[in-house]
């Protein structure tokens, strides 16, 4: 009980040298913000290990420096909604101008865009959307829509036989469109789908369609929600000696899977713009803080990217 | 004394089997697809990633330790590899050093415990956390993929990585049973200050320990990395607790001082039977954690039953 005790205040230490630390830091932040009129925006990406986020909070970056505007970088390193709410937390203190959010799980932030609210701060969600009145726009791959091409794509040339959707977190807005997407389309044709959640977990990702297609002999196509993902089930068909058999569909269209579009061994990509996400949101969000009417919804636009189009983009 | 002890370990070791006998019997009996060969085939190269990380944290867990950090330190490897793979760096120099900043992690973590003196929980969840943001340093927004063939044959099918996995857990076998630095292990998990009175150089000997999680974590990257032929910096998040899981389910208790490898090959082997036989049976992944989780609790309260029954016969 003693040796647990101790276990517990070293628990309780650690969080509060923790927290200590990123509220000193967010103390000499806000003096920096405070001493002139330039504009401030924190920038919560949903992490810092995918290739589409990183691009996409460079991006960001870039387009903030353009306008002149003060951006402060506070992605978490990994995919955690309740870090994410922790940031948000913290610039809300720290009296920010305004927050881009692009939300590990959209359901983790109201009581923290209740504080936003309270303290005026406008708050634009990129990628995945949040509903809450201080959330004044939302910039966003048409996840619906063009999961529908990747549909489209896969009923148009797979064998007859099922559709495995390899899917994100149960619940997760982006990845329900996306599974949707697909199962629209697929019904519409009268094709079987299947879904897996995998939690955007590439090794589950692996077991998962290891498994399927034992289970599941008849499965000709595979949809992969995100990019990782695709990867994983790309390794996994190769090593069952499928990869002519089975059509893979991969969604985000970064390079590594560009390459195996080259190579022959995924058939598509859904390309999102996320270099347009990144620069849009920033936009808006200064269009909100000077006082200038915005869209509730900016929808942008993936495309299809094949062997016929790959090197454009490689 | 001691033959009690080693017959209520046979004992656990004997349940575990016959618990692992018994689910695929299930399966076998329910999912027409599960009677495949190639199924036990994908079980047995599924179970070689776990298999590698439960091994190494089973030599650590023994000797009264437990590290949190591994499930980052097989990110860490991943982009290393991947990184030199990118570089042109020769397969078997990638293998060495990936093989080798693997164990420089453990090395670092088992430092910082015994010079510290902190529990092991906070220090490797602290080094978790330290090894995960390198990670992200060297591998995030890179693109680390299609390697030579050299190196995915390390991790492609199942019989290069079944074999590796299998030599890897005989030579763990003979060090824990034939060696001293092996069997100190089982000695300073039993009662650290006994272990030291009889001349044991405790800490010493534990950072060692803690070097060798690191190096089958490294182990496991590799092969996980060649399978998937891709590199990941987020890889292996949440591993470590299905390592754990894995030694627990097996039987070897989380106090010290007991336990083996067989009975975590039993444990590897129950995990990924259970997460294959879901599958064919159509059963999503929320219902496999579900299974898994109590399968877990199942295992650790017929070790403290037993336990207590045979302290009072």
């Amino acid at each position: 009980m003693k040796s647990f005790n101790r276990v517990l205040i070293s628990v309780l230490l650690l969080t509060l040298a923790v927290s200590g630390a990123v509220f000193a830091n967010g103390g000499s932040e806000s003096k920096d913000a405070g001493g002139d009129d330039q504009i401030t925006i924190a920038y919560i990406g949903a992490t810092k290990s995918m290739a589409f986020w990183n691009t996409l909070g460079k991006e960001a970056a870039n387009r903030a420096d353009e306008l002149g505007v003060k951006f402060i970088d506070l992605t978490p390193p990994e995919l955690t909604a309740s870090e994410q709410k922790k940031a948000m937390d913290n610039v809300i203190l720290q009296g920010v101008d305004g927050i881009i959010i692009g939300a590990a799980d959209n359901r983790a932030f109201g009581e923290s865009l209740d504080k936003a609210k309270a303290a005026g701060i406008p708050v634009v969600a990129v990628d995945t959307g949040i509903e809450h009145e201080q959330v004044k726009s939302l910039v966003q791959t048409d996840n619906l829509a063009s999961a529908g091409l990747a549909g489209q794509y896969i009923v148009d040339n797979m064998d007859p036989g099922k559709i495995l959707i390899i899917g994100g977190t149960v619940g997760h807005q982006t990845g329900n469109a996306r599974r949707d997407g697909v199962m629209q389309v697929a019904e519409a044709n009268g094709v079987e789908a299947i879904f897996r959640a995998c939690d955007w977990d590439d090794t589950k990702a692996f077991e998962t369609t290891q498994n399927e297609l034992g289970a599941n002999p008849d499965i000709t196509a595979i949809f992969a929600c995100w990019d990782p993902g695709a990867m994983s089930v790309k390794a996994a068909v190769k090593d069952k000696g499928l990869l002519d058999k089975v059509v893979i569909v991969g969604f985000d269209g970064n390079p590594a899977n560009l390459k195996a579009v080259k190579a022959g061994e995924i058939e598509a990509e859904i390309k999102q713009d996320n270099v347009l996400m990144g620069r849009k949101s920033v936009e808006i969000l200064v269009d909100i803080i000077n006082g200038k009417p915005v869209e509730e919804f900016y929808p942008i636009n993936g495309f299809v990217i094949d062997a016929s189009n790959v090197d454009e983009y490689l | 004394m001691l033959s009690k002890s080693m017959m209520f370990q046979m004992r656990r070791g004997l349940q575990a089997l016959v618990g692992l006998i018994i689910i695929n019997l299930v399966f076998i009996i329910l999912a027409p697809t599960y009677r495949q060969i190639g199924n036990f085939t994908t079980i047995l190269s599924n179970a070689t990633v776990l298999g590698c990380l439960a091994l190494g944290s089973t030599i650590v867990i023994i000797s009264g330790g437990l590290d949190l950090s591994i499930g980052s330190v097989l990110g860490l490897i991943s982009v290393v590899v991947g990184n030199m793979l990118n570089l042109n760096v020769p397969v078997v120099f990638t293998v060495l050093i990936g093989l080798g900043v693997g164990a420089l992690a453990g090395l670092i973590s088992g430092s910082i415990i015994v010079a510290t003196g902190i529990p092991a929980f906070i220090g490797t969840l602290g080094m978790m956390m330290a090894f995960r943001g390198m990670a992200e340093l060297f591998g995030s927004g890179r693109d680390m993929s299609a390697f030579p063939e050299a190196f995915t044959n390390l991790g492609t099918g199942y019989v290069v990585p079944v074999l590796i996995t299998a030599l890897s857990f005989i030579l763990v076998g003979l060090f824990l049973s034939k060696t001293r630095l092996g069997f100190n292990a089982y000695a300073i998990g039993g009662n650290q200050e006994v272990a030291r009175l009889s001349g044991v150089s405790v800490k010493k000997n534990q950072v060692v320990y803690y070097m060798l999680g690191g190096l089958f974590a490294g182990l496991a990257a590799i092969i996980e990395t060649a399978r998937l032929d891709f590199a990941q910096s987020s890889r292996g998040t949440g591993q470590e607790l299905n390592a754990i899981a894995a030694v627990i389910i097996g039987g070897t208790s989380m106090a010290g001082g007991m336990g083996g490898i067989g009975r975590t090959l039993i444990g590897v082997l129950i995990m990924a039977s259970l997460s294959a036989g879901l599958s064919h049976l159509g059963v999503g992944s929320s219902w496999q954690r579900i299974s898994i989780g109590f399968v877990i609790i199942l295992a650790v309260w017929l070790d403290t039953f037993q336990r207590k029954r045979s302290a009072k016969a």
